[in-house]
């Protein structure tokens, strides 16, 4: 019934009303000549509507009834039409509304990226538009083998790549290789030795034979565990050693921190220039040219979305800070403080995992700044691998 | 309106004055009829080759009319048919 509504409004027609006479000869007038009614009312207010083309045929039957028949209302698609003739600009708007989004239906709105952890997806966005997929690339010249192909050329952590286009949306769908773990050679004949000098606390010996107890003082390089086993029968294999040996051991750690410093501080003078992105071309929205000088920029784009699909239009605004140098002094609290932080940061990557036991720290200052020295003791792990190559 | 091809011919070919069909008191649908003679004030009169039916109601409409069959709608409380 809707097609047929539509129908009629597109093809246009009038409701009318019938007065004196025989409305009921009349309607048996129009059956009969072929001219189709519908909502025909009875009295005392007769009427019907009639599709527009038919209304001049109805005068010979009104005629023959003895009937006027007067027009209430004009439906439909033609009667529009010629009521906006006058405004033409409508429908030529409304016609290049239709040929606009017809043609930028037929480009790539946006790329998005699917499936990766470890690559990052503006690179992968970066490497698809160096291949040719970027916000404006026509839909037909969008090859997902070859785009696939040559981006995982670029990207050897991905195992699989596919490009799905789904209405104006480019979807990259990526799948990254999952990494190997990495497996003990068993292989290579290897001793422990000590990695530094120390006071041993405990010994964990996986393989090999142990050649120091706990308690005992290695020096570095100390052979600790050997790769060379005897058995009861007196006889000797050569084995991988392995071992966790924990031991006390002592470190000195320095830090220089210089007190005059030198800052880059805001002048105050701000620019900010602002572009429309529209299908990856960039129009600037403001005259103003990039600063010369010294200053500080930061970027800031912001995607326009649609139901959570981005569109292919946006802003990007730059904000110029101008920037001068500026000379200070470090207080000593200052300085300490920062020596300390840099101590800290040594010591950890320093002991891998081991701690520290008790530390003496010591300043020393001068006109240049604060040297800073700690001593630390500390427990960690010095078993050290060193493999044992054998002629055959 | 449905279409009703009648393969033997139409009714007056078969000798079928008129063909009334009736959904409930809802609607009425007659084939074979000639014209409206009355149409109005809860009585809707259709004349047929041989007869005149009335049809008496509440809310009776035409809802379409063509050379030879028409569908009355409504609540329909009685047909009669007048010689």
């Amino acid at each position: 019934m809707l097609v047929l509504k539509i129908t009629r409004w597109l093809l246009g027609y009038a409701r009318f009303s019938v007065l004196g006479g025989s409305p009921e000869r009349f309607f048996s007038a129009c059956a009969r000549g072929g001219i189709y009614l519908w909502d025909i009312a009875g009295r005392p207010n007769s009427g019907a509507c009639v599709a527009a083309r038919s209304y001049r045929r109805m005068r010979r039957s009104a005629r023959r009834a003895g009937c006027r028949l007067r027009v209430r209302a004009r439906r439909g698609l033609p009667f529009l039409l010629h009521r906006t003739r006058a405004h033409a600009g409508l429908w030529a708007g409304a016609a290049a509304f239709a040929a606009v989004l017809y043609l930028l239906s037929l480009h790539v709105w946006c790329v998005q990226v699917a499936g990766n952890a470890a690559v990052p997806t503006e690179r992968i966005l970066a490497a698809l538009s160096a291949e040719g997929l970027s916000p404006g690339t026509r839909k037909k010249d969008v090859d997902p083998e070859m785009l696939a192909q040559r981006v995982m050329l670029r990207f050897p952590q991905i195992r699989w790549m596919t490009v799905n286009t789904q209405g104006c949306v480019a979807q990259a769908v990526v799948q990254e290789k999952v990494g190997k773990p990495e497996l003990a050679d068993l292989s290579r004949i290897r001793n422990i030795k000590a990695a530094a000098t120390g006071q041993i606390l405990s010994m964990k010996v996986y393989a090999g034979t142990p050649l120091v107890r706990k308690g005992d003082a290695v020096v570095r390089g100390q052979l600790l565990v050997s790769a060379v086993v005897e058995d009861q029968r007196g006889g000797n294999t050569l084995k991988p050693a392995s071992a966790e040996i924990l031991a006390e051991t002592s470190h000195t750690l320095t830090v220089s921190v210089g007190l005059q410093r030198s800052r880059w501080e805001p002048t105050g003078a701000v620019v900010v220039r602002r572009n429309l992105d529209l299908y990856g071309a960039r129009l600037p929205l403001t005259l103003r040219v990039r600063p010369r000088g010294t200053w500080r920029v930061s970027r800031e784009k912001t995607d326009l979305r649609l139901f959570g699909n981005i569109l292919p239009a946006g802003t990007y605004t730059e904000r110029w800070e101008e920037v001068r140098p500026v000379r200070y002094t470090l207080t000593k609290a200052q300085a300490r403080e920062e020596a300390v932080r840099e101590a800290d940061r040594k010591a950890k990557a320093l002991l891998r995992g081991g701690k520290v036991l008790s530390s003496a720290p010591s300043e020393k200052w001068g006109k240049d700044g604060l040297q800073y020295t700690v001593k630390l003791d500390c427990a960690e792990n010095i078993a050290e691998e060193s493999e044992i190559f054998i002629k055959p | 309106m449905r279409n009703r091809e009648n393969p033997l011919g139409s009714l007056a070919d078969l000798g079928i004055p008129f063909h009334l069909e009736l959904n409930g008191n809802r609607e009425a649908v007659v084939e074979g009829c000639c014209g409206v003679l009355e149409y109005g004030g809860g009585v809707v009169r259709v004349r047929t080759k041989r007869q005149v039916i009335r049809f008496t109601g509440r809310g009776l409409v035409i809802r379409c009319l063509t050379a030879d069959a028409l569908v009355v709608a409504g609540y329909i409380t009685g047909i009669e048919f007048l010689g």
